[in-house]
């Protein structure tokens, strides 16, 4: 567990998405859903908001911005929903690769450590 | 005293008549006699002569008679005034007896009565002097008693104080750690339904938190957590919102970019807490909390308003004595009214000026003003902190944002070449300009699959890889086992990724630690892997 007093955010995660912990079944975000921004920030937008435009100028993928969030994807998800109504940003689903095959990943990722 | 008057005592003429008459008989015989014996030559002169003092005799007999008379009356009269005399003064010496005697006798009965009235009083004196004795030992005893009594009294209040205050304290302990605990857990468990059922828990969780700092304020201990860095104001008034019950009524609006010292923060955010419970449980269970913020030259003054119930002029006095922190009495504090009470000591100890005034929303509107030396600038965090309102405009951010020209030409290759070439800065970009070269087509996806190799998807994999990594404080540990066990990388990368194909559902977790992004926390780690 971290140590208190060092993941400093007063806020809760509640308080980030008014009390939201999921969006609906048919949200567009997966965690690898890459995310453009349509708008600059605005002034009094939330700040988690205002970072998701900014993060998102370029492609970005839901999971890197959770990351760099420090948010869960569930409540990033969230933040992108609300963002999507409002037209600020849209989702465009990735590239699928071609190769779906688990074995053929597992020996990647094996070949990959292996490296 | 009149003597009775004696008959005879002043003999009358006609008693002398017998006598006068008597006594000229005799010598009227004789000069009777002289006369028819005498020549008739001398006869008349004789006549003459023997008459005249024939009378002369006569008067002198009598009036010797009435002398002999006068003074038998008189000697009569002077022993009858020697006779009352004498009466008069036995009676005198009689009264003067008597006299004397009543005096003696008063004057007995006087000292009597005055010996007795002096032995009652005595008696009342000595009775009175024990009673007062007694009564005095009383209330000594009892006065000892209330002493000790008070003395035991404020010794167990400071006691309880204490003992409220300690364990109010370690409740926030608790309820940091938990929440910390919590917040954990929230990064780790993707599923929603345990993410739902643990914000419940957190909210629960930070509610009893703001009671258990309530506590601590009141009984004076040390007030919650310190916050090493000012907090923005918007987390200032959403650490606020987290801690009460109906925190999704409230509404914010803020575009202050201010932050509040850290030594401050908490007192703040717990204050402005108190209100915005009060405003939530005093009005409608539907209607809003509007909150504004607004920057003055004194400092920011956050409004909260509530379209609740009017506060009527006692309740508003009474209000406003609460938050003066004038006084710090506990008493008159009952269970469930703690707030204001708890406001009043926060802002006394933090110089806020909390003031009350009918809303335009129909209910009660608070002014909080927090001091201009309390407010501070956010600190510039790491830009990858979404915790930190950016103290910059967005505009001037997005400029900086802004790729240089020489990454502009780069091929798409030279971006994904590498693990250590994942800074955020160049993330999409090659994406990005193949959406504005053709934004209406379908974007182009990063480098074809066929054309990459294995170094390209090794950076892009690892780049998922880190960003799905779980929590980060077992880093450290991570970083013993990799030392100790010498196996390889996939040691290494076992604890993160405890299945050979990394399947998207872990969730990528936040550093805990706000002054280090993920990336470059991720250096050492990807290290050995390359």
């Amino acid at each position: 567990m971290s140590r208190p007093g060092r993941d400093d955010a007063p806020d809760r995660l509640y308080t980030i998405t008014g009390g939201r912990s999921s969006t609906g079944p048919d949200s567009p975000f997966d965690l690898v859903t890459l995310v453009v921004a349509e708008s600059e920030p605005a002034a009094g937008m939330q700040s988690e908001h205002a970072a998701i435009l900014r993060l998102a100028e370029f492609p970005t993928s839901v999971v890197e911005i959770a990351a760099e969030l420090k948010l869960p994807v569930s409540i990033t998800k969230v933040l992108l929903g609300d963002l999507q109504a409002a037209g600020r940003v849209s989702a465009r689903h990735p590239y699928r690769p071609a190769i779906t095959d688990p074995d053929i990943l597992e020996q990647v990722l094996v070949g990959l450590r292996n490296l | 005293m009149t003597a009775p008057t004696h008959p005879g005592d002043r003999p009358s003429l006609r008693t002398l008549v017998p006598t006068f008459a008597l006594t000229a008989l005799v010598p009227a015989l004789a000069v009777v006699a002289a006369v028819t014996a005498a020549p008739a030559s001398v006869r008349t002169p004789l006549a003459l002569g023997a008459s005249a003092a024939a009378l002369l005799l006569c008067a002198a007999v009598t009036w010797a008679v009435h002398a002999a008379r006068a003074a038998r009356g008189a000697r009569r009269r002077l022993e009858a005034v020697s006779q009352d005399i004498g009466r008069l003064l036995q009676q005198q010496a009689r009264t003067t007896e008597e006299a004397r005697q009543e005096q003696q006798r008063l004057i007995g009965e006087l000292a009597q009565q005055r010996s007795e009235f002096a032995d009652s009083f005595e008696q009342e004196r000595a009775r009175i002097h024990q009673d007062s004795g007694q009564e005095l030992d009383w209330y000594r005893q009892e006065n000892d008693r209330l002493a000790a009594e008070l003395d035991h009294a404020s010794r167990e209040r400071a006691a309880a104080i204490a003992a409220a205050g300690n364990a109010s304290g370690r409740m926030q302990a608790l309820a940091t750690a938990t929440l910390a605990d919590l917040r954990a857990m929230e990064d780790r468990h993707t599923d929603e339904d345990v993410l739902a059922d643990l914000l419940h828990l957190d909210h629960r969780t930070a509610q009893a938190g703001r009671l258990a700092d309530s506590i601590a304020v009141l009984t004076g201990a040390r007030s919650g957590r310190r916050w090493a860095r000012p907090i923005s104001m918007e987390s200032i008034l959403r650490g606020a919102m987290g801690r009460i019950s109906g925190y999704r009524r409230v509404r914010v609006h803020s575009v202050s970019e201010t932050a509040v010292a850290g030594h401050a923060a908490e007192g703040v955010m717990h204050a402005l807490a108190e209100l915005l419970d009060n405003a939530a449980n005093f009005s409608p269970p539907t209607a809003e909390v509007h909150v504004y913020v607004e920057e003055v030259p004194a400092g920011v003054i956050v409004s909260v308003e509530d379209s609740g119930l009017v506060m009527g002029d006692v309740q508003l006095r009474r209000a406003e004595r609460a938050v003066a922190g004038d006084s710090t009495e506990l008493g008159g504090l009952s269970g469930t009214r703690l707030g204001l009470a708890v406001v009043g000591r926060l802002a006394r100890k933090h110089g806020l000026k909390v003031s009350f005034r009918p809303s335009a929303r129909g209910g009660t509107g608070v002014l909080m003003l927090v001091p201009q030396d309390l407010l501070t600038r956010p600190v510039a965090d790491e830009p990858a902190s979404a915790k930190e309102t950016e103290p910059e405009p967005a505009a001037p951010s997005a400029a900086l944002l802004d790729p240089a020209p020489v990454h502009e030409s780069a091929e798409p290759d030279e971006d994904e070449e590498g693990p250590t070439g994942l800074p955020r800065r160049r993330r999409g970009r090659t994406l990005a300009e193949a959406e504005r070269r053709s934004a209406p087509q379908p974007a182009e996806p990063r480098p074809a699959p066929g054309a990459a190799d294995a170094q390209v998807r090794a950076a892009r994999f690892d780049s998922f890889r880190q960003a799905v990594r779980p929590a980060a404080p077992d880093s450290a540990e991570t970083f013993t086992e990799t030392s100790a066990d010498a196996s390889g990388p996939a040691g290494a990368a076992a604890p993160y990724a405890p299945t050979p194909v990394p399947d998207p559902a872990p969730a990528p977790h936040p550093e805990s630690e706000p002054e280090s992004t993920s990336h470059p926390h991720a250096y050492p780690e990807g290290d050995p892997t390359s």
